[in-house]
Parts: structure tokens; sequence; C-alpha cells
């Protein structure tokens, strides 16, 4: 699928071919760095004065580039849509070959950083277990039961902010919970999973 | 078994013939037992046509000295020959002793469980549900075509349940089955 870049968008771009390909390089790594971290206007600053472009003109490069590279990334795009997109901007075949280099070498990254800003539920990290028999209570001196003691640890977000449960239960409905998600796990290689995984691509 | 000395007296005036006659005794004891397992703290338990003619303190005293003793013998699992001994000395006979455990012996399972659920723990797990999903888009990413899955456990602490949801990948959910099978797994080496 090919891109749809707007004016304003084509607009920002079109500083980058007024500078050399390397520049363009360099904006690529402080656009991926703002990805990472979020912007700080210093640096646009010292790239101006460095240029002799204007702060805003820098700005708009550097943010249209994110923008590119996060909607490239966001869809998968494939090689051939990015080229074929990037063209209508009427760059350089030079430059064109940097934005896509910047494009191939950062997709995976920068699908992770997006992956963050999904609302996510609280994930599966760990559990511990141990096995305790109860051997007497205040109100009953004498007794023998077994039961099987466990730390859940979740993730709350990609963070990981770690929340700890700690749970217990007895030996039956242990057996019980692992016939159970056994049949949970079998679920996803039945022909019908499969063919579903296999279709929606 | 150790008793104090109310409790005694009170057992005393239980095992007394002039005071209870054969005829009350089983309907004193019964009513006891019934107090501890149904009632619910009703004070009209005692209020029973039979026991009319008994002075209400009295069976207030007797009443609180026996549902103290049955307690006490749930909870150190007294067997019949502490239980008649302890009874023969507080003066009761033979009959009464028979009477006084068979009920016993009726209703001790159920003084275990009552006894058993008294006490504070984890949450205690009962159940667990789940829905294997499809990840195919979201808000920020497109194409992310990812199987995972939704797991609740359902808990349950003095009464109040809970859920505890969490989701996890195919890979996650084989290491937590894993480890509840060697949990499983060393249940059963400790059993034998």
């Amino acid at each position: 699928m090919l891109l749809v870049l707007t004016e304003e968008h084509r607009e920002h771009l079109s500083m980058l071919p007024q500078v050399e390909p390397s520049v363009v390089g360099e904006f690529g790594r402080i656009a991926l760095e703002f990805l990472r971290r979020g912007t700080s206007p210093k640096i646009y600053e010292g790239a101006a004065r460095k240029l002799g472009v204007s702060v805003e003109a820098v700005q708009q490069g550097v943010e249209g580039l994110m923008f590119l590279l996060m909607e490239s990334s966001k869809h998968t795009i494939s090689e051939v849509d990015f080229m074929d997109s990037v063209l209508i901007l009427g760059f350089g075949e030079e430059l064109n070959q940097v934005l896509l280099q910047l494009y191939q070498d950062n997709k995976v990254q920068i699908r992770r950083i997006l992956s963050q800003l999904i609302p996510s539920q609280p994930a599966f990290h760990q559990l511990e277990w141990r096995l305790d028999v109860q051997l007497a209570s205040r109100s009953l001196r004498q007794r023998l039961v077994p039961t099987v003691t466990m730390r859940l640890m979740l993730s709350e977000s990609e963070e990981g902010q770690r929340s700890t449960r700690v749970l217990q239960t007895d030996p039956s409905t242990l057996l019980h919970l692992i016939s159970t998600l056994e049949a949970a796990l079998a679920a996803v290689k039945t022909s019908h999973s499969r063919r579903i995984l296999r279709n929606i691509k | 078994m150790e008793l104090s000395e109310s409790v005694q007296k009170g057992l005393q005036s239980l095992g007394d013939q002039t005071v209870l006659d054969r005829c009350s005794f089983p309907v004193v004891v019964d009513a006891c037992f019934r107090s501890l397992l149904f009632s619910r703290g009703d004070p009209a338990v005692l209020d029973l046509p039979e026991l009319k003619h008994l002075d209400k303190i009295l069976l207030k005293q007797i009443h609180a000295a026996a549902t103290t003793f049955i307690l006490e013998a749930v909870k150190h699992n007294a067997d019949k020959s502490t239980i008649s001994f302890s009874l023969e000395e507080l003066t009761f006979n033979t009959e009464r002793i028979e009477t006084f455990y068979t009920t016993f012996q009726k209703h001790k399972k159920d003084l275990e469980l009552i006894l058993s659920s008294i006490g504070r723990g984890p949450a205690h797990i009962k159940d667990v549900s789940w829905r294997l999903q499809y990840q195919m888009k979201n808000g920020q990413l497109d194409k992310v075509n990812e199987p995972f899955y939704l797991i609740s456990l359902s808990t349950e602490t003095g009464g109040a349940s809970e859920d505890v949801d969490f989701s996890c990948t195919a890979e996650q959910l084989q290491d937590l089955v894993g480890k509840l099978k060697d949990a499983a797994k060393s249940v059963e080496k400790a059993s034998q």
C-alpha cells in the first residue's frame, strides 16, 4: 500500500533535498532518538545554527521524517511501496536510498516503541510455587492439609512495573487447572485456528 | 483436656440427675450441638417446651459449659477414652456418657469443617477460565497478527471472590503449565 502524504507534510519534507544526504542521515538519527526519548528543542537550535537555516525548518524536517518513518513502520509497507511513496516527493535517487535505508534499519525498533502506546493488560511474567502442609491452627490442633502456595508476577505495562499476587490452591484444583490450561494450549493447534492464522495476514 | 472451673461446674449440672432428668438430658445435648452448627447465635435455641421447667440461668450455664467442652474436644481431636474420662470425673453416669459420645461422633466432621474455616490465608484459587484471541491491528500498529491468551483465575478470600486477569502468549502459557505440572509432580512424590 502506498502512503498518502498531505500537502503540509510534503512541505515539511521539502527542506531535506536542500541539505546533504549525510545531514539527512543525521536528521534520521535525531528523529529516532526523539521517538525513543521525546523531543528536545536545543538540538533543533544547534542544527539550525550549523546549517544556516531557520529553527522551524529544521523542526519541520525532523518531525516530517519522524512521521514518515512511523507511518511506514505502522503499516510495514514493502520496499517497493516505500520507494513509490517517496518518489512523489520528487527527491533525488540518493536521498531516496538514504530514506529507504533509515526505514529498513529501524522498522522493528519503531514498531516496538509504538507498541508501548497501546493500552495493555497485565501480562504474565513469572510463577513460583511451593508445597505447604498445614499441621495446626488456633482452632484445630491436629490437621494435615496439603496446599500449593504460588507467587504470580505480572507486569502491568511495557515499562515493567511488576505486581505480585500470592495465591493458594489445593492439589485437586491444581490438577483441574493443569488440564484446563492444556486444553487451552491445544486450542491454538486446531485446524480452525490454523486456518485463521494462515489466512489473516 | 483442661477445663476451667465454670465449665466444670456447668458440666456437673449437666450430668447431675437431680437437675436434668432422663428425658431432658438428650434434649439439652441436642440443643447444644444445634446451637453450634445451625443456629448462628440465635438465642431461641434453648427455648424448647421440654426445658420450660428448668431455671433459665442454670440452663444458660449448662449450655455455655457444654459448648465449650464440645469445641475443646473437636479442637484436640479427643478420642473416646479422653472424653469418657473427663465426663466420668464430672460424675456423668455411663448412659449419659454414651448418649453424649454418640451425638458427638455424629456431628464431629461438621464441627471440624466450621473450625477449619476460621483463619486467614492467601487468596484460594477456585477455577480458571481462558480465551484465545488473535490480535490483528491496533491504534498504533497495523498487521500485528499474533495470537494471545486471556486467562482469568477466580479466587476466594474469606467469602469474598476476586478475579485475577492477565494475558500471555502461547510460550508463556506453556511455561506456566510446565511449572504447574512440576508442582503437581512434587505433590505426588510427597504423598508416596
